[in-house]
Formats: structure tokens, sequence, C-alpha cells
């Protein structure tokens, strides 16, 4: 027996039966497109959230909020009390801040001329490049003196240079936000789109004084990143900044907080239930969809044994053995599921292609992905294959005849 | 060449009294004999002819092919004579729908381990006459046509032993004619031709006439003058 010209006659059946092979061929095409979409689109998610991740947080950074509540939705309090003074003494009495960036914004409309875009404009402090690691590709950021003068000087994302200023030359020229009239001093480091969708190169950074006394006319601030010493132990940090704050803002003991502490630790537990969902729940969904593609095939082809008795009748007569019946079914069925795994993973990737480029996820790698369709459609073949199979070859050859 | 010694088989089904479908049948044929088995329906001759073809145990008796005795033979080995030494033919041609009379005749060759299996199919069926339609599909040949492929596909191993059970019995007059006419031209040319039918007309175109009567073999004559079928399709 010749296992190569048993193959291609198979594929020969195969091809003679297109309907049955077509149906058998839809399960796989659908369980191992949703499985490629979902890892390939997944891999690409994870590294795009842990890469913005380390570019806000970094390891040795925390975050306050204005606002009590919770990361990740809940409710907050209303009332925005944190200030400006709140930091500094958080800083005088806290050693391991090694630096601290007070941030707050608006949604304001800039122009220049005629041409005019809706940015987010953040009011930062002179430490904003060195505690948000974010350069200028272009000029500089603005100093303590300018913070300190209130300064209208301005650095503009990519973004906003592509809008304003289309070919012209950005550096020192004038724009408007809202009906204040700025100077560009710098071009902002392109950081693409956050998590959220958020353009980051749609941001305009200002002097923190400049924004509150010019465009927000608030004296809070809505947050403020904090560097610390990377020796120290940040959970550790937690309970004086909360002390001091409790203090300032004067809570009595049974209030809850009007503000929220972020640290790297809860931030990674955020993190860790992302990729749990990216690489683990969704590819489950996407297998149970395979697997019920693979019932079907399995189903189908136990149908078409029963069908082709006389086939398989005729098969034993001519000399075939009850392994040579075995390994075709097994065959047909693999095959189809496998043919099938190709053609599903070429339609998850075009699929995750177009996905990933609506998120702006970046390059979709597909390797892993394929491997695993192509690995999950032999298996799920090979299973779909086995009973059809072992009935067929059980088959005695005098009832398949009758 | 088939040496048969006191085969019983009894089929037992669950509830039911049993069977005896063959009862201490014996029966001895000879290298290029061409025998016919006649009986009614229900007389055992299928039965019968299963068990020659190795497709069936029997429950009783023993069964030597070539001096061999096949109750010793494993199921791998019972395969091989089905698919080297034995040819089958049967009344509903039992050949793959969709797929050409080429295809159909080389079948048996994917079981056989031939190295080289190129131009047998197509020279089986121009054996049968049908060398211009290697790459019609069945449901585009009449019935006869259809029977021929069939027995192309039992010739394309060459087995010295032909299995035909009622093997016109789907046919018309003529095309009946045209298989009888190639088993016979077989015959001539030295195979041994078992077939299995009701039709006494059929039957007198063999040379020996075993009757089968409830399992057991009632009658056993050669026969003086047998029928010539004009080879005039062919």
């Amino acid at each position: 027996m010749n296992t190569m010209r048993l193959i291609s006659h198979s594929a020969g059946m195969m091809n003679r039966h297109k309907l049955r092979t077509g149906f058998m061929m839809i399960g796989s095409v659908i369980g191992v497109a949703a499985l490629t979409l979902v890892v390939s689109v997944g891999l690409a998610a994870e590294r795009k959230i842990l890469k913005l991740a380390h570019e806000m947080f970094g390891e040795s950074s925390l975050m306050i909020m204005d606002g009590g509540g919770h990361m990740m939705g809940g409710p907050r309090n209303p009332g925005t009390r944190l200030k400006i003074d709140d930091l500094e003494a958080i800083a005088k009495q806290v050693p391991e801040v090694e630096s601290w960036d007070p941030q707050q914004g608006l949604t304001a409309s800039a122009r220049r001329g005629d041409l005019a875009d809706t940015a987010q404009v953040l009011g930062e402090s002179e430490r904003s490049e060195h505690v948000w690691g974010r350069s200028a590709v272009q000029g500089a950021y603005f100093d303590g003196a300018s913070v300190k003068s209130s300064e209208r000087v301005a650095l503009i994302g990519q973004t906003v240079v592509n809008r304003l200023f289309r070919n012209e030359e950005p550096m020192g020229a004038e724009i408007q936000i809202g009906s204040v009239p700025f100077r560009v001093v710098g071009i902002l480091e392109p950081w693409g789109t956050d998590p959220h969708g958020m353009d980051k190169d749609n941001e305009i950074v200002v002097p923190i004084s400049t924004l509150m006394r010019r465009l927000t006319n608030a004296d809070t601030i809505t947050g403020a990143k904090l560097l610390v010493a990377p020796s120290a132990q940040q959970d550790q940090m937690v309970k004086p900044i909360e002390t001091i704050l409790r203090e300032r803002h004067g809570i009595a003991a049974n209030q809850p907080n009007d503000f929220s502490i972020l640290t790297a630790t809860e931030v990674q537990k955020v993190m860790a239930s992302i990729k749990r969902i990216l690489t683990f729940y969704l590819p489950m969904v996407a297998a149970i969809s395979l697997l019920a593609g693979g019932i079907v095939s399995a189903s189908l082809m136990v149908a078409s044994v029963n069908e082709r008795a006389g086939e398989i009748g005729l098969r034993r007569a001519v000399g075939a053995r009850t392994e040579d019946i075995r390994l075709q079914f097994l065959i047909e069925t693999a095959a189809t599921t496998v043919v099938g795994g190709i053609a599903g993973i070429l339609l998850g990737y075009v699929l995750a292609r177009m996905g990933a480029t609506k998120m702006h996820l970046g390059p979709v790698a597909p390797w892993n992905a394929a491997l695993l369709g192509i690995a999950a459609s032999i298996l799920v073949g090979l299973a779909a294959g086995l009973l059809p199979a072992r009935r067929a070859a059980r088959m005695s050859p005098v009832d398949a005849l009758r | 060449m088939i040496e048969l010694n006191g085969i019983t088989k009894t089929y037992t089904r669950p509830g039911e009294e049993s069977v005896n479908a063959l009862m201490d049948v014996s029966l001895q044929i000879d290298e290029g004999e061409f025998v016919a088995i006649v009986g009614s329906s229900g007389s055992g001759k299928s039965t019968l002819m299963n068990i020659l073809g190795l497709l069936d145990l029997p429950s009783a008796g023993s069964y030597r092919l070539r001096g061999q005795d096949t109750a010793g033979l494993t199921a791998g080995a019972q395969a091989h004579l089905r698919n080297k030494r034995i040819g089958f033919v049967f009344q509903t041609f039992h050949l793959l729908p969709r797929t050409s009379a080429l295809e159909n005749v080389e079948l048996p060759l994917l079981y056989s381990d031939r190295t080289s299996i190129r131009d047998l199919g197509r020279k089986a069926l121009e054996s049968v006459g049908l060398g211009d339609r290697i790459s019609h599909r069945p449901s585009e040949l009449s019935g006869g046509q259809q029977q021929r492929v069939a027995i192309a596909r039992a010739l394309v191993n060459e087995p010295d032993l032909l299995l035909a059970d009622e093997p016109t019995g789907n046919l018309d007059r003529r095309s009946a004619n045209e298989v009888m006419a190639i088993f016979q031209g077989l015959n001539n040319s030295g195979r041994t031709i078992v077939l299995v039918t009701h039709d006494a007309e059929i039957a007198n175109h063999s040379r020996r006439i075993a009757r089968i009567e409830r399992g057991r073999i009632v009658a056993d004559e050669r026969v003086m003058d047998p029928k010539i079928a004009l080879q005039e399709a062919l």
C-alpha cells in the first residue's frame, strides 16, 4: 500500500464531494480565523499597552489624582481640591520623591490664521520633560523662570504642527489657544495613540501657571506624577502621602479620600487582568468556536461513512485492509480541516490587520497565530476524524456491500 | 484451486433462532473452470460467494485456496489475497460516483504493492472494449458499460480467480450477453470463473452448474454444450 497514492486519492474524493467538503471546511475556517484574529490582535494590543504603560508610568513613578474612588471606572467624589501647594508639601516631607510634575488640562481650539485644530492643552511644570520622559524633537521645554512668570510659550505635538502649519516653519510662530496668543518654542516627541484611542500628538504643552491663570482660571490641578527614587518601596510611600493630603484637606477620620494614589503595583494588577483577557479568555472563545467546527466536521463525516457503506465494502473487496480504510477517512477529515485552517489563517490575518490599523495597534505579526492555527486545525481534524474512521474500519464488508 | 470441505455458515441474531445459511457444503473447483452456482434467493449462494471471496468466514469446515488453508490467514493476508488473486463483480456494479472509468478501474491498484501501475487501468478497460470511455463517469455510461468497467476493475490486478455475484441481474438481454461473452473469453484464456445466478439461461453459458437449495448443494453437473455468447458488441 502506497500512502502517497492514498493521500492523493483521498484528495480526489474530497474534491468530488465539494458541498460536503465545503461545509466541513467552513467550521475550521471560522474557528481558525477567530483564533488568528484574536491571538494576533491580542499580542499587538498587549505590546502596545505595555509600551505605553512603560512610557507613561515607568517603574519608579506614582500618580496622585484628584477625586477619590477607583482606577478603571467607579464613581469619583466631586470637587477638585488638589493644589500645587499639596504637592510641594509632599515633596518636602517625603524624601523619596525625587521629582514631580503637576498636570491640568483642557480641550481647546488652537488657531493660526485660517487654520484651526481642537487640541488637548496640558499645563505642566518645567520638570515635565524629565518626569514624563517626553522630549522635544525641536526647540526645548520652557524653564522654571517661564513657569514662574506665566509666559505664553507652548510646545506642540506633530498633529498640531500638521494641522496648523502644513509646510511652514512652526518654531517661533504665534498660535492662539482660545483667545490667548502663545509662541511656539518646541515640538513634542511623537507618541502616537494611547489605549483609549487618544492622539497623544494632538497635544499642546504650556506652563501650568499660564494655563491656570489665562485659560482655565482655576487654582486646582487634576493630578500629578511623582518620580520616586528607584529603591523606594512605593507601597510604603502611599501611607505618608495619604496622611499629608488628608490633613491638608481636613478630611475627618470616617470620610473617604478625595484623591487617589496610583502605584506601579496597581497598574501591574490592571495590566495583568488585561493580559489575561487578551491571551487567555479571548483565545478560549475562539477555541470553542473551533471545537464547534470540529464537531460539525465529525458529524458530517459520520453521515458520510454511512452513506458510503457500499464504497467501503467495495474497497475491502478489492484489497483494502481495515487500517487503509481508517487512514483514508482520517486523511479526508484532517485534510479538510487543515485546508480550512489555512484559509482561516489568511482570513484572520486580513481581519487582524484591518482591526489593528483601525485601533492604531501597529504591525501585526501573524506567525504565532498561524502556527497555533495550523496546529489547532490538525488536532481538531484528527480528533474529528477518529470516530468516523473507526466506524468505517469496523464495517463488515459483507454488510457494507449489501 | 478451490477446495471447500464441510462448510457450514450459521447466522445468529439476538432474540431469533439461528439460521443455517450453508450446511456441510463441499465443493472442488479446478483451475480454468467456469462454474455457475445456481439457486433461488435465500438459498445461500451469496453466502457461499462471500466465503469464496474471503469476505466472510465459515462457522465450520475448511476452505483451501490454491492448497493453502485460509483459516490460518491474518486479516491483512486475506486482504492481500483479495487484492491480488481474486476479482469481484457485483450485481450493482459498485462504481464510485463522479469518478472516471479509469480511476474506478485503478482502485484495486491503490491497495496493491506494485511499484508501477502505469497503463494497467487503460489496458484493462481496452480489454473489455471501453478503451474510448476512460474518462467517462459512471453516470455517463449505460448499465452494460458500467458493468464492463467493473469487470475491468476486477481484472486490473490480473487475478486468476473471478467471482461474479449476479453480474447480469441489473442488465438487459443485450448487455447481459456482452458480459457473458467477456466471461467466456476470459475463461478461454485460462481464468477460473465462479458465477452466482438465479437465471438458468445465464448459467448455461458456463461449463458446470452447481445447484444450491436451502444451504446445501443438491446437484453438480457438467454443461455438455455451453451456450456461446456472441462477441458482436465488442
